[in-house]
Order: C-alpha cells, then sequence, then structure tokens
C-alpha cells in the first residue's frame, strides 16, 4: 500500500496467552499508545480468537481506543492464512500507518505473511521505535557492534516485530473506555496450513525471565564438557541457565534458552557472562540487571565495557575455581 | 606464467577434508592421547570420509583422485591430529605398490576393499638391522615348489597390528642382491603382529613389530617380479610416503602457527597482548616463511607426481623442509606458551612430542640430505 | 518430485565479529572472512537430500548474490543436490528482506514447475526470519516456519512439526508450499570427495535481470521498502573493576561481592 501521508491510526496485533492478552500485546499497547499520542491518531488493535471479549477489555484498559475483535471457533488458535487473511482485508480497509506485532512464534511467521501481502515493509525484533521526521518510524536493531536504524519511508502501513521484554508493562486503568468493533469471520475461509495440534508442555529449568540471577555462556565455553561446567555453576549459584546464538549453533543448548535481541529479553538482578564477548545482539536482551559480571580471556573484550565487574581469566580453568570457591563457602556456612 | 592457486575443485577437498578433520577427527585426540590406542570409531569414520580411496583409481571403487588431493586431505587432517594422518598417509604406503605394480587379479581382490576401508594396509621394510638402509635388512625368502617360504622380523611397522593386507620386503636366502616384495595377509599361517610400540608422540597410531615364522606365501601374492622387489617397495616410500610425511608436518606446522598467533592474541603482558611484542612476531612471522615455503615445496612435489614425473628428489626435499620445520615450530610454539608450554591441556605439548617422531618416519632427515645432495651433486 | 532450496552466501559465522560497519560510510567492512553456505540453509539441502533418497526428487538449489556466491552454490552441488541458479546482478544489490524474496519468487517462477520449497528459517547474518513466508507470500503458497520434523504422505497434505511457545505446534500444509527449517530438524553430512567430485557434471545457471520478468524498481535497493538510516553506539553506563590477583583469589573476591550483595545466600 503506497500512502504515506494517510495518518492512519497505530495497531497492534496482539496475542493471546490462555484466555489472556499476551504480556507483548499489551506492552505494544502501552508503546502504541506513546507513539499514537504524538502522532494524534488512535491506537486500535486486531484481536482474533475464540471468545476473546475479555482480553479485549484488558486491551483496552492498556491504552487502546478500538479493538477490531474477530471472534470464531476457527480462530481458536493461529492459522496463517486465516489469521493473515482477516489482517490484510482490516489493513486494506482501515489503512493504519503503524502495525507492531510481537517477536512471538506467531509474530515471526505471521508479520511477513502480511507484510508481503501488503507490499510493506518489516523490521525483525527491534530494541525501540522512536518517531521521526515526518511521521517515519525511527526503528532501531542492534548490528556490528552498534545501533542501526531501519525505516520505511514511503510504504504503509510501517511495521515491525518487538520481543517481550523490551517496552514495559502498562498499569491497566479500566476506567478507560475504548470501542470494541466486531468482524465478521467468514466461514470456511482458506486454510492451506491447518493446526492439527497445539501442545503445550511442562519444563523443570527455570524460566529464564523470572530468573533474578542468569548466568550466560558464550562460544568461548569451549566444548560440550565446558558447557556442563557452567550448568554445574549455575546450579550452585541458584542461577537460571541461559546462552548466545554460537551455543546454540554448536548444539549445547536449546533455542529457548538464547538471550538477545531474536531470543529472550531477561531482566534478572544479577547477570554473569561466561565465555561471551559481549556482542550487542545478546547484551541488548538483558535489561536493568543490579550487577553485571564477566568472565574473558581477553582483557579488551567489548564485554568489559557493559558490566561492573570483570575477570580476565580462561573460563575452561576459572567456572571449576569458582564453584569449588562456592561450594567451600556453602560448606563454611553449614557447619 | 606458473599458477600457484589451487582450483575451486582443490579447495573444496580443502574444505571436506577440514570439516571431517574437525567434526570426525578431533573428538577421538583425547582417547588416543590417553589409551595410546588406535579408535575402532576413527578408522571407521576414515573408511565413510573417502580418506583412504583418495589414490586408488575408479574402476577399483577408489577416487582416482591423484596426488595433490591426496596431501591436501592429510595437510588438513594432520593439522588435527598428526597420529591420524600417518596412519591414514601410511594405509596409502600399503596400497600404492598394488596400484603400481599390482596383476589385475591382485588389484580386484584388495583394491576395493582397500577403497572403502574394509581392508587396512600399511608397508613392512624397517628392521633392526636396516631401515635408512634396506638392503641390510634380514627377512628372507626362499623357493618351495611355486610358494615362497619367509622368515624373519620388522620394527617401527606403522599400522602393523590394524593391518589387514602388508606389503613387506623381504632379501633372497640364495642371492642377498635380490629381493621381493609380497603381499601378506595378516591371517596367514605364520605371520604376527608382536610389540606394541609405546612412542613419544603419534599416541593412537599404533606402530609394533612383526614376525614371520616359515610364512607361506602363495605365488599370487608375489608382488611385481621375482628379484625386483626393492624397487617395488622404494617407489611407494620414495614418493608416496614422504608425500605422507609433508602432509603430516605441514599439518603440524599450521596447528603449531595457528595456536601461537591465539594464545599471543590472548595473552596479556605489560599490558597489552603479548602478539604485540617484536620479540613474538619475529617467531610467527619464521613460523609463516616455513609453513609459505614447506607447502611450495610440498604441492610442487605433488602436482609432479600427478603429471607422472619422477618426483622423489623433490619429495625429499620437502620431506626434509617441512618435518625439520615443524620440529623448529613445535619448539617455538612451547616457548611462545611460556609456562603453559608445558602444561597438557594445551595442545602445543601434544605436537611438541608429534613433532619428535617426524623426523625418523619414512626416512630420516640425515637420509633426505644424502639423496638431495645426490640430486645435486648428480 | 521437484524441490527447490533457497540457500544464501554468508560471511563465516566464526568469524562474524571482525566484521565491523564503517561510521562514517555506513558500510560493512567484510574483510577477508570468507563466504559460507548459511549454516541453517545445511539443514534445508539435508531435508531435501533425505526426500531425495525415498522418492528420487530432483534437488535445484536457488541462491541470489554476488558471483562469488557461485562457489557456495557449488558446494550445495557437491552436498548432493542437482542443479544451481544464481541470481545475480548489480540491479539486485542492497535488498531488503522483502526485494530479496520477490527476486527469489521470480526465479522459482522461471525455473518452471516444483513440489516444494526448504530454506533455513533464518540468515546467520540478518536474522529477520521474513524470506522463507514472503517467499510463500509471492509465490502464493502457504508456509510453515521452523519446522523441526516432516512427515510426507502420499497426497499433497504433509504434517510438518514446529516449536511454539512452552511446547509445539503440529500443521497439515498442502503442497505446493515453503517449509522454512530448523536446526533440530536433521544432522547435515558434510562436504564429501566423492560429492565434488560428482558436482563436476552438474550445472550452475546465471541468471540477471533480462532473464527474470522484473523491472528494475522491483528488485535490490530500489525494491525495497525498508532502508537502513543512521549508524550509532549503544551506551551502557556501566563502569567495569577488574578482579584482580591469582585465579583462586579472584574466585574468592567474586564470592564474596557475590554474598554481599544478596546474590547468593
Amino acid at each position: 500500500m503506497e500512502n504515506k501521508n494517510q495518518s492512519g491510526a497505530v495497531w497492534v496485533v496482539a496475542e493471546l496467552k490462555d484466555k489472556s492478552p499476551h504480556a507483548v500485546s499489551l506492552q505494544l499497547a502501552g508503546k502504541a499508545r506513546e507513539l499514537a499520542n504524538q502522532l494524534g491518531v488512535p491506537v486500535e488493535v486486531v484481536l482474533l480468537g475464540d471468545q476473546v471479549s475479555e482480553a479485549a477489555q484488558v486491551l483496552i484498559a492498556s491504552g487502546v481506543d478500538t479493538v477490531y475483535l474477530g471472534e470464531s471457533a476457527d480462530l481458536k488458535v493461529y492459522q496463517s492464512d486465516v489469521y493473515a487473511e482477516i489482517i490484510v482485508s482490516l489493513a486494506r480497509e482501515y489503512k493504519p500507518e503503524i502495525m507492531l506485532l510481537g517477536s512471538t512464534f506467531m509474530g515471526r511467521e505471521l508479520a511477513p505473511i502480511v507484510a508481503a501481502r501488503l507490499g510493506t515493509g518489516l523490521t525483525a525484533h527491534c530494541i525501540d521505535l522512536v518517531l521521526g521526521e515526518d511521521n517515519v518510524l525511527d526503528q532501531q536493531i542492534p548490528a556490528y557492534g552498534g545501533l542501526i536504524s531501519i525505516l520505511c519511508p514511503v510504504k504503509r502501513p510501517q511495521m515491525a516485530t518487538v520481543a517481550g521484554g523490551v517496552f514495559p508493562t502498562p498499569d491497566p486503568d479500566f476506567s478507560r473506555s475504548g470501542n470494541i468493533v466486531e468482524i465478521s469471520v467468514p466461514e470456511n475461509m482458506e486454510n492451506r496450513a491447518r493446526v492439527v495440534e497445539m501442545v503445550k508442555e511442562e519444563s523443570d529449568e527455570q524460566p529464564l525471565e523470572d530468573a533474578q540471577f542468569i548466568v550466560a555462556g558464550g562460544i568461548g565455553t569451549g566444548d560440550l564438557d565446558g558447557w556442563h561446567r557452567l550448568q554445574d555453576l549455575s546450579h550452585a549459584l541458584n542461577a537460571a541457565l541461559g546462552c548466545t546464538r554460537p551455543v546454540v549453533d554448536e548444539g549445547w543448548a536449546e533455542l529457548e534458552t538464547m538471550i538477545g535481541q531474536s531470543g529472550k529479553m531477561v531482566s534478572p538482578q544479577f547477570y554473569l557472562g561466561s565465555g561471551l564477548s559481549g556482542e550487542l545482539q545478546h547484551m541488548v536482551g538483558i535489561k536493568g540487571a543490579r550487577m553485571m559480571i564477566a568472565i574473558n580471556n581477553d582483557r579488551k573484550s567489548p564485554v568489559f565495557e557493559q558490566v561492573d565487574y570483570g575477570i580476565v581469566e580462561d573460563c575452561k580453568t576459572f567456572i571449576p575455581l569458582l564453584i569449588e570457591q562456592i561450594n567451600k563457602v556453602s560448606k563454611d556456612k553449614t557447619l | 606464467m606458473i599458477d600457484f592457486t589451487f582450483s575451486e575443485e582443490q579447495e573444496m577437498f580443502r574444505k571436506a577434508a577440514r570439516e571431517f578433520a574437525e567434526t570426525e577427527v578431533a573428538k577421538y585426540v583425547p582417547e588416543m592421547e590417553d589409551t595410546s590406542k588406535v579408535p575402532e570409531g576413527l578408522l571407521r569414520a576414515l573408511g565413510k570420509a573417502e580418506m583412504l580411496a583418495i589414490t586408488i583409481p575408479e574402476i577399483y571403487g577408489g577416487l582416482g583422485l591423484g596426488y595433490t588431493a591426496r596431501l591436501i586431505a592429510l595437510e588438513e587432517i594432520g593439522r588435527i591430529s598428526v597420529a591420524t594422518a600417518m596412519m591414514l598417509q601410511v594405509f596409502a604406503l600399503g596400497i600404492e605398490p598394488i596400484v603400481k605394480f599390482g596383476t589385475d587379479e591382485q588389484k580386484s581382490k584388495y583394491l576395493p576393499g582397500l577403497a572403502t576401508g574394509e581392508l587396512l594396509a600399511t608397508a613392512a621394510v624397517t628392521e633392526a638391522t636396516g631401515g635408512s638402509d634396506p638392503s641390510g635388512i634380514r627377512t628372507s625368502y626362499r623357493k618351495d615348489g611355486d610358494d615362497y617360504i619367509v622368515n624373519g622380523r620388522k620394527c617401527f611397522i606403522t599400522n602393523a597390528h590394524v593391518a589387514n593386507t602388508l606389503i613387506i620386503l623381504a632379501k633372497s636366502e640364495e642371492n642377498p642382491k635380490e629381493f621381493c616384495a609380497f603381499i601378506v595377509e595378516k591371517d596367514m599361517e605364520g605371520f604376527k603382529a608382536t610389540h606394541v610400540e609405546h612412542k613419544v608422540g603419534f599416541r593412537g597410531c599404533n606402530t609394533g613389530e612383526l614376525a614371520f615364522e616359515s610364512l607361506r606365501i602363495p605365488k599370487e601374492n608375489l608382488l611385481g617380479q621375482e628379484g625386483k622387489g626393492m624397487r617395488v617397495t622404494m617407489s611407494a616410500i620414495g614418493e608416496i610416503g614422504r608425500g605422507g610425511m609433508v602432509g603430516c608436518a605441514l599439518g603440524l606446522q599450521a596447528a603449531c602457527m595457528e595456536a601461537s598467533i591465539k594464545f599471543a592474541n590472548e595473552r596479556i603482558l605489560y599490558g597489552k597482548p603479548i602478539a604485540k611484542l617484536p620479540v613474538i612476531q619475529d617467531k610467527i612471522a619464521e613460523m609463516k616463511i616455513d609453513l609459505e615455503a614447506g607447502r611450495l615445496l610440498g604441492y610442487r612435489a605433488a602436482s609432479m607426481q600427478d603429471a607422472g614425473t619422477p618426483s622423489s628428489n623433490e619429495f625429499a626435499a620437502a620431506k626434509y623442509y617441512t618435518t625439520e620445520a615443524a620440529i623448529k615450530a613445535a619448539k617455538v610454539a612451547v616457548d611462545i606458551h611460556g609456562g603453559y608450554g608445558c602444561m597438557e591441556e594445551y595442545a602445543v605439548t601434544r605436537y611438541y612430542r608429534d613433532a619428535a617422531v617426524l623426523g625418523p618416519s619414512a626416512g630420516t632427515s640425515a637420509i633426505m640430505k644424502v639423496i638431495v645432495g645426490r640430486w645435486a651433486l648428480s | 518430485m521437484k524441490i527447490v532450496v533457497c540457500v544464501k552466501a554468508v560471511p563465516d559465522p566464526k568469524e562474524a565479529d571482525k566484521i565491523k560497519i564503517d561510521p562514517e560510510t555506513k558500510t560493512l567492512m567484510r574483510g577477508d572472512v570468507p563466504f559460507v553456505v548459511n549454516p541453517l540453509d545445511k539443514h534445508a539441502i539435508e531435508a531435501a537430500l533425505q526426500l531425495k533418497r525415498k522418492y528420487g526428487a530432483q534437488i535445484t538449489i536457488l541462491s541470489m548474490g554476488p558471483p562469488a556466491a557461485g562457489n557456495i552454490v557449488k558446494e550445495c552441488l557437491a552436498l548432493g543436490a542437482d542443479q544451481g541458479i544464481l541470481l545475480s546482478d548489480r540491479d539486485f544489490g542492497g535488498a531488503d528482506a522483502y526485494a530479496t524474496a520477490f527476486t527469489l519468487a521470480k526465479g522459482i517462477e522461471k525455473n518452471g514447475e516444483f513440489d516444494l520449497i526448504l530454506c533455513g528459517m533464518a540468515s546467520s547474518d540478518g536474522a529477520t526470519e521474513w524470506v522463507g513466508p514472503q517467499l510463500a507470500t509471492f509465490l502464493r503458497i502457504p508456509v510453515v516456519t521452523m519446522v523441526n520434523e516432516i512427515h510426507e504422505n502420499a497426497d499433497r497434505e504433509w504434517l510438518v512439526k514446529t516449536a511454539w511457545e512452552d511446547g509445539y505446534r503440529k500443521v497439515a500444509i498442502r503442497l505446493p508450499a515453503v517449509l522454512s527449517v530448523a536446526r533440530e530438524l536433521n544432522e547435515p553430512k558434510n562436504l564429501s570427495f566423492s560429492g565434488i567430485i560428482k558436482a563436476r557434471k552438474k550445472e550452475i545457471t546465471i541468471w540477471s535481470i533480462s532473464d527474470l520478468d522484473v523491472s528494475p524498481e522491483s528488485v535490490g535497493f530500489k525494491g525495497s521498502p525498508t532502508i537502513v538510516g543512521d549508524f550509532g553506539t549503544l551506551e551502557t553506563g556501566r563502569n567495569v573493576e577488574f578482579l584482580e590477583g591469582t585465579a583462586e583469589e579472584k574466585a574468592e573476591r567474586l564470592v564474596g561481592i557475590l554474598i554481599g550483595s544478596g546474590a547468593i545466600g
């Protein structure tokens, strides 16, 4: 769509977790409110699902003016063809200026489909959104040791995905009022990628998002053996263990434990990074930690510019020493 | 104008060999260092990765790729494990004589199995009485009807205990100037692989002694002409054996240099990495020059061998140069590591020990110089 | 069965920290970091090879890149693909994900019929994850991303599994389709010497803009809805204190700091 000065609304395509809005959708609603205020336009949300009008109310309380509500048993779980078709039709009708989605499993598949169909630009995993000249959104992503702005100067809507935890969750104000516009959902919509099963699994590892102490390992950990030592350290510290992308590529840890721009955003009190170089893509994933510590064998490593305490040691030899010391101290305490 | 670049295909061979070495060989190194045993899994991996088929003609199930490809593979594998490169190069030592001098029956019988790694090979020339001087060997043969009876012992034989087929050199009991080369199969009666050597380096590469006690060899297993066995084995050792050592040595040189550069970039003294110190840069520059020179000598000889031009002199020069350079590089790498260079967690200690075994393998440095001297003075 | 595998030549991720942006010209300084096959694309190639072994599929590699990317396509042929197409033209340069997907789609249309398109779910440089889904959209076929299991069956609806938030999802997808694949799908095989030999006979076709039915405005930099703006640095406001002494002393001191601040009990 090419309508540069349409000054449409700021949209969020919301997502649900169980029956409530997903945290990222609330955070994006908050950010959308801020951007919309600057633009002097409303905040509108597309919400698709089955019996989700309560969630719509929570969104309105979080700063949304209009919720386009598509309710149908067919929409209970996300299906790409169906969701994309509805969102694209709505966007063509209402012509939003900006459209935001969470960098979630759904967002990462749905956003590019919608953007391609609307013929517009899309930026992945933004860590900030700032309105610039001419209402062009400065979509900021970390890359190559710095921060890059991506702009979509002509095509509309300007689309971006943002991970949960980048923006704060707004406090809901249930006295706020807004509209709910019910969209009719046709039956038997084309659905060439039909979800057959959507299954939740229990995990016994501490989820990174909630952890107070996070240990993160990078490629400098050396090998799987070294990774096991790091696991031992995280247990000794009662910390959750995260990693950087190269570690996932090596197969030492799962993608779900990757911390960073295209992984998990975390906000622990304490962070210890071992064998990693402080690459921006990873470091932007950690917000507001009270104390950050890094272990790296290169004094010149960029990680040391981003932490409070630095230890210049080979993590292969230092981590076992550290574990020993922790065990020694806790043994002393129990005596 | 001489083109010193590798072809696109050769670069791909290098990539494939490096990937293989890093993903399939590296994991066996700790076990090999600890136990000095040849891991079964490593032998299987070498076969599966077609490393044994490189110089075997396609009609016998090989890749028919030639000696430059072989050198590339050995160099890349040697960079990760010289012990593995050594056993691989010696497999070829037991293959080449069959390719060059074997009858069609012998080639059809042995080469397909040798190409897949189902059969492993070696060559056994050296004895207590002669290695550098093969004419001094005492293992002897005599005819018994159509068969040959062989008696004697071999020592310092790589792959002695893992080889299924062994090319051995024996001297005629009647005429000490006549030699025969035979293809021995390990389950022939009278053949035994006896003592296992415990080497300071090349651990996990099997080296041992062989004993032949009234070993009866059928005439079908005579390799080449009767009486002309020396030519059979020496032509293999001259080019394949020396060329193989060049691969091992180049790999070790590269490993020493990479370890030194990594350490020099990470080790901070006087507030900066030691790589900034002229004395360290000087040492690394020498390693670099030696590696460049060694590569040129080695690949020049290999390309002559590919063209069918006699290249044993060129390989002698390359073998001398690269093995001596590797010994030097290993010492320098240890020096650069300072105290850490004596700690076994640091690979340079293994490189130092491995370098020690490069010299006497496939002809000592002294013998290489005899050959090159002869070449220069002739 | 006809499979197209979309492959990207990327700077070797193992040396990625050597790549810097020139703050003045805002261009990428790649130095001499070599190109390799994007790691996740290798999983896509392996998936195609497994289908080839089972059903005798024909595999075409498609890549958009500079002429040097031809080596990468050759490598994919050595891994077992049957033929390669390189879309290479100055006009294709400077493309964002949208323009890349658009150009690849045109290449696929020109190549003719296909049953399945496979690609890695993200590239190691860039890593937007957009090209697979947008490619599908331009070709008007369905897509499933992050595939970690593929179950084919005789009719044209296959069952695939992907990770999902806190669990997994299973999708029945109708061919022809795009599947963007995750690392967990399979273990790619290494390059083999015999594969390299077999690749000698395989063809790589190079298509420039005149071979595709596209205008220069729809591809490359001109066809990209997004552009790169300013490049800045990120301040963190932390000042590091290095712990000194022997390793043991540092460990002791660190544990003391952690206890003192309440990080550990």
